[in-house]
């Protein structure tokens, strides 16, 4: 098992490096120049020399990529360009935002998808199940920034039940942080519960067909002991697996939902670092979520023999 | 009387009717608007909607159901031109590595991975950022954003059948590679390629959406209904129309072609009828 | 029946639970209020280390901080600070200040001479990295030759040449005021430590991306008098002050109705439609002296014909545009002297009528058929965006094909920096002497690819704008060179905006003023 683990992780590296290389060289290839962001547009030359001096962008590129590699290697992503912030801060202290609320919103997701889906496909072709499929596929039409500005306009705007100030850890204060979060969070569990409850339909479906079933039911089984021991077990693999396809590239950033509600999560981070040309920024956080991304998978891939009907069939 | 139907039926029956719409309103669209759809009349900004603008004006006077009209046709073309893009390009690419195997595969699997740990929208954002913003750009970002999923489906498919007597007996036969490809591999490789098209179709236009809304994207005074929601920010509460009217536009299309997806999934492969 | 019930339950459950939220929350707001003023700003400070790195709210931040030892007046000349007053030698080289007596640093320091040489020089070292190292250098109004400190009190500047220009220049919000700092701000090696200066207020937390705050320093002495610009008396009226950094505007709004904030500064204009008519809110707009511009290259083959950059100008209704794009709150001005400065005056006032048939025969004669002309904007604030989209619509009117070249702000910058445009729309932050406004258009394109206008005779008038402090010798070559601006278009002004700020009404004293810069002293809370 741990063997298998390492062998999955070093086949990542040659991939991870390959994005390292991609960040480094495209966000320098986009015009602008950090330093002059910095200076303003009154900067005279002298200025700018010196500023990019500081920032170490007057090295030939490579020096800059092996340096930026070397001190990353060491957990050192370098400051912001922006504010001076360590990087590696920066992104730990937004991805916890962002984590919190993709969890949530994926958790909440799961359990309405999960339960949902199973009952459609055992209710399937009634009312319930047109109503189940009706509702998912309207919410996948839904784009989500256009949730997100509707739930704010009505809750927030109109009827001003939740606040939106932009958000408060939970440090300061639990109730706030929480209050806060309630849209987000709300958009991001409709969003993507439509996909999740039409997986979860379509594989229970399939289940509910096999003979097993059929067998545990003829050995008189209630429909319940069926449906919680042997359907859904089986029927969730495949959408565990989707989970975690949703959490990696979820965790890798909701910038939209962040920008509709102003929150400094990750993905607002890497938005406003490439507009702001932050380089550091940029990079560190392109690795940081691709590396997310990769230890996602492979904890999904890790869970999925858990449901594997081979091994919870008898 | 459900059961005959089916969900094929009910697929169908919302979703052609939703998708007619759409391409009936971008058709009359091409030869008639109510009013031009970037002329500004200052004089009467943020108009609601009403007799002489159904569904009113923005900032700058513009009615917003002309614009509407043109965004229905430039957010279709964009989303169009990128799944055509990415189902070309990940089909060849998917092809090659699924047939050939060995190191073209690793190699093109590798890049393939690398781009998909990228979050699409910030990989669309920095491509937008370097080539420019204009329509071949955003098609070209957001093509290279999908095409690593087209990729993926490909060759699974390939691989899966590849080692089928069928494709043994037309190798025995002496048929080249090309025409192994084209006549025993591609029909098969066509049934999942075509379901991903139709999801890829409303995943481009989101993200289009999405782009814009993020500020970058179609460059004024060009409409698309991403560019559209993204100006009506400031003006939520006072001109909520304007939020809502190209929401509710993606959210039609997007159902409509969803739902025509699902009907074409299942009469593709009436087995995993869902 | 038995869903419905359990449905309701759980609603209930939830709306009692939300509404004790709510009650907590306007409880927590209510305590707050209390002892501290909460402003916002709208993206987060760069640095603490004044006049280094530093955009505007950088710069307005640190002013209640830190003082030079003159500030600006709020008609745009020097009045004393940390100096009482000052001399000038007649050959205008030499100037001797008087520093005040009574004047503290927030560590409790006396003010003395030494502090002050301290810090000039610091900022005349390059490795500061001062903004307005420049003005002191070749290309700059002067250099410093000396600066000494015949007794504890007095602090005597020697410059190489007259230059009118000495005080104007140290009082810029964007030089950091020339705020004078304890040496103890640095630490021993030199790095930048925390800015210990003199203000009324002192720097508290600063937590990224969240807040600001600051504490009234109880050692302040303020000077006699009134609040004048950033010199004058400053009070400071409550015990802390709290920049929060909120970047959406809507939610800025939301907050300071819901009373979250108090003061809501630098509001957009769009948003005044949700605002206007509260009655716990007051509302002030006024005019300050930045300035919005449309850009041409005159290096560009088709733009160098002086023709079509008229007829491009003719186009264009800039009381229409104005109106529109600033929602009625900003001032049309064809002037690059803003119209709240004094000395705009009759020259300065000619707007420019539209005229599209004049437009179309100027086109034909420059032999224009159409060829797309590229305006670049950026989406840097909402000004920017509409006046292009509406300069489009009113060049199209006489046929002029503009294709809106949409980049982000930062290779906005860029093209204009290095001149790479055709036609650009781009704003200037408030400039308080008409010869810095006229300074942003004017300059050898060669050295400075920024500048639009690279003529000899408009440097030459510029520089002697430069040579005197007396306004009665200065007025006639702005005039001159204002007309000279409009016959040449080389850039088309637009208009200067208006500050708009939205205070609740328990908030008093609050007043924007031309800088368009936060002040927060002598504001209170009732």
């Amino acid at each position: 098992m741990l063997s298998y683990i390492l062998k999955r992780l070093l086949l990542t590296v040659p991939t991870l490096s390959l994005v390292a290389v991609a960040v480094f060289l495209l966000i320098r290839l986009i015009p602008g120049d950090p330093a002059l962001v910095l200076l303003g547009e009154s900067a005279d030359a002298a200025s700018l020399a010196a500023m990019r001096a500081d920032l170490g962008l007057d090295h030939p590129l490579p020096v800059q990529f092996l340096s930026w590699l070397q001190h990353a290697l060491h957990g050192d992503l370098g400051r912001s360009i922006v504010s001076g912030e360590p990087v590696a801060a920066l992104i730990l202290q937004r991805f916890g935002l962002t984590a919190a609320v993709v969890l949530v919103a994926v958790t909440a997701a799961t359990v309405i998808a999960a339960s949902a889906g199973l009952i459609a496909a055992w209710r399937r072709n009634s009312a319930v199940d047109l109503a189940v499929v009706g509702a998912a596929t309207v919410v996948l039409a839904i784009p989500s920034f256009w949730l997100g500005m509707v739930l704010l306009l009505l809750f927030g705007l109109k009827l001003g039940w939740l606040p939106f100030v932009g958000y408060i850890p939970f440090s300061e204060s639990a109730v706030q942080a929480m209050l806060f979060l309630v849209m987000p969070v709300m958009t991001l569990t409709i969003t993507e519960s439509g996909v999740l409850t039409r997986m979860m339909r379509s594989s229970s479906i399939d289940v509910l067909q096999l003979d097993y079933v059929t067998h545990a039911r003829a050995k008189g089984l209630s429909e319940r002991a069926v449906l919680t021991r042997h359907v859904f077990p089986n029927a969730f693999a495949p959408t565990l697996t989707l989970v975690g396809l949703t959490l990696g590239h979820l965790l890798g950033g909701i910038a939209v939902i962040e920008t509709v509600f102003t929150l400094p999560g990750l993905g607002r981070l890497m938005v406003d670092s490439v507009l702001a040309r932050d380089y550091p920024v940029v990079q560190g956080c392109l690795l940081f979520t691709a590396v997310v991304y990769v230890v996602v998978n492979l904890v999904v891939d890790l869970c999925y023999p858990l449901f594997d009907p081979r091994v919870t069939a008898r | 009387m459900m059961d005959r139907f089916g969900h094929l039926g009910w697929n169908a029956l919302i979703g052609v009717p939703l998708v007619a719409g759409l391409l009936v309103i971008i058709g009359i669209g091409i030869i008639w608007m109510p009013y031009d759809p970037i002329a500004i009349d200052l004089a009467h900004p943020l108009g609601s909607p009403g007799l002489y603008h159904w569904f009113g004006t923005d900032e700058f006077g513009r009615d917003v159901l002309s614009r509407s009209m043109l965004g229905a046709r430039i957010s279709v073309l964009l989303a169009l031109a990128t799944v055509a893009v990415a189902i070309t390009l990940g089909a060849v690419l998917g092809l090659l590595a699924g047939y050939l195997r060995g190191w073209t595969d690793r190699l093109l699997m590798m890049i393939t991975d690398a781009v998909l740990a990228f979050p699409g929208i910030l990989l669309a954002l920095a491509l937008i950022a370097v080539l420019g913003s204009s329509d071949g750009s955003i098609v070209l970002a957001l093509s290279t954003a999908y095409t690593p999923s087209v990729v993926r489906v490909v060759r699974a498919t390939v691989l899966s059948i590849r080692e089928r007597e069928f494709i043994e007996a037309s190798r025995t036969a002496g048929d080249s590679p090309f025409e192994t490809i084209s006549r025993h591999i591609l029909p098969n490789v066509l049934p999942p390629v075509v379901v991903l098209a139709t999801s890829l179709f409303g995943w481009a236009m989101l993200s289009e959406s999405a782009l814009s809304f993020l500020g970058v994207g179609v460059p004024p005074p060009a409409p698309t209904w991403g560019n559209m929601l993204s100006e009506s920010r400031p003006y939520m509460d006072v001109a909520s129309w304007l939020s809502i009217v190209p929401g509710l536009c993606i959210a039609g299309t997007l159902l409509g072609v969803n739902l025509l997806g699902d009907a074409l999934r299942d009469w593709l492969d009436p087995r995993r009828q869902t | 029946m038995a869903r419905s019930a359990h449905l309701a339950h759980v609603l209930g459950t939830l709306a009692v639970s939300g509404a004790l939220a709510l009650g907590l929350l306007a409880w927590q707001v209510a305590a707050a209020t209390g002892a501290v003023l909460r402003a916002r700003l709208k993206s987060d400070i760069v640095s603490t280390n004044p006049g280094t790195r530093r955009d505007e709210n950088t710069d307005a931040v640190l002013l209640h901080i830190i003082e030079g030892l003159v500030a600006s007046r709020e008609d745009g000349s020097p009045g004393p600070m940390l100096a009482s007053r000052w001399t000038v030698s007649a050959d205008g080289r030499v100037y001797t200040f008087t520093l005040r007596s009574d004047v503290v640093f927030h560590n409790g320091a006396p003010l003395t001479a030494a502090e002050v040489i301290w810090s000039l020089q610091r900022y005349l070292n390059p490795q500061t990295r001062w903004r307005c190292l420049a003005e002191f250098g070749d290309h700059g109004i002067a250099r410093v030759l000396s600066i000494t400190a015949p007794d504890a009190h007095t602090v005597v500047i020697t410059l190489d040449r007259a230059a009118p220009m000495f005080l104007t220049t140290l009082v810029r919000a964007d030089c950091g005021g020339t705020g004078i700092l304890h040496p103890d701000s640095v630490d021993a090696d030199g790095n930048w430590r925390a800015p210990i200066g003199t203000g009324p207020f002192e720097l508290g937390e600063w937590r990224h991306n969240q807040f600001i705050e600051l504490h009234r320093f109880a050692h302040y002495s303020p000077l006699p008098g009134v609040r004048d610009g950033n010199a004058g008396g400053k009070h400071a009226l409550v015990d802390h002050i709290r920049f929060l950094i909120i970047p959406d505007s809507s939610a800025a709004r939301a907050a300071l109705i819901r009373g979250s904030l108090d003061i809501l500064d630098n509001l957009a204009a769009s948003e005044l439609i949700g605002i206007r008519g509260r009655p716990d809110i007051k509302f002030q707009q006024v005019p300050i002296l930045d300035c919005y511009a449309l850009l041409l290259q005159t290096r560009d083959p088709l733009l160098s014909d002086v023709r079509l950059r008229t007829a491009i100008a003719l186009t264009i209704d800039t009381a229409g545009l104005t109106k529109a794009i600033t929602w009625g709150t900003g001032t049309a001005d064809n002037s690059p002297i803003p119209v709240a400065s004094p000395f705009y005056g009759a020259a300065e006032a000619h707007i420019r009528q539209p005229d599209v048939a004049q437009a179309r025969r100027l086109l034909r004669a420059a032999g224009y058929r159409g060829q797309p002309i590229q305006l670049v904007t950026s989406r840097r604030d909402p000004e920017m965006f509409d006046t292009a989209v509406v300069i489009q619509a009113m060049a199209a009117q006489a046929g002029i094909q503009l294709h809106i070249d949409l980049v982000d702000w930062p290779a906005h910058l860029s093209r204009y920096t290095v001149g790479n445009y055709q036609l650009m729309v781009q704003s200037f932050s408030a400039r308080l002497d008409p010869a810095l406004s006229f300074g942003i258009f004017i300059g050898d394109k060669r050295e400075e690819p920024r500048k639009v206008w690279d003529t000899p005779h408009s440097r030459e008038l510029l520089a002697q704008t430069m040579a005197s402090a007396e306004p009665a010798a200065r007025q006639p070559v702005f005039d001159a060179l204002t007309r000279e601006f409009l016959d040449e278009v080389p850039a088309v002004v637009l208009f200067n905006s208006s500050r708009l700020a939205a205070v609740r009404s328990n908030v008093t004293g609050y007043q924007n003023w031309t800088a368009a810069q936060q002040r927060l002293w002598g504001v209170g809370l009732n």
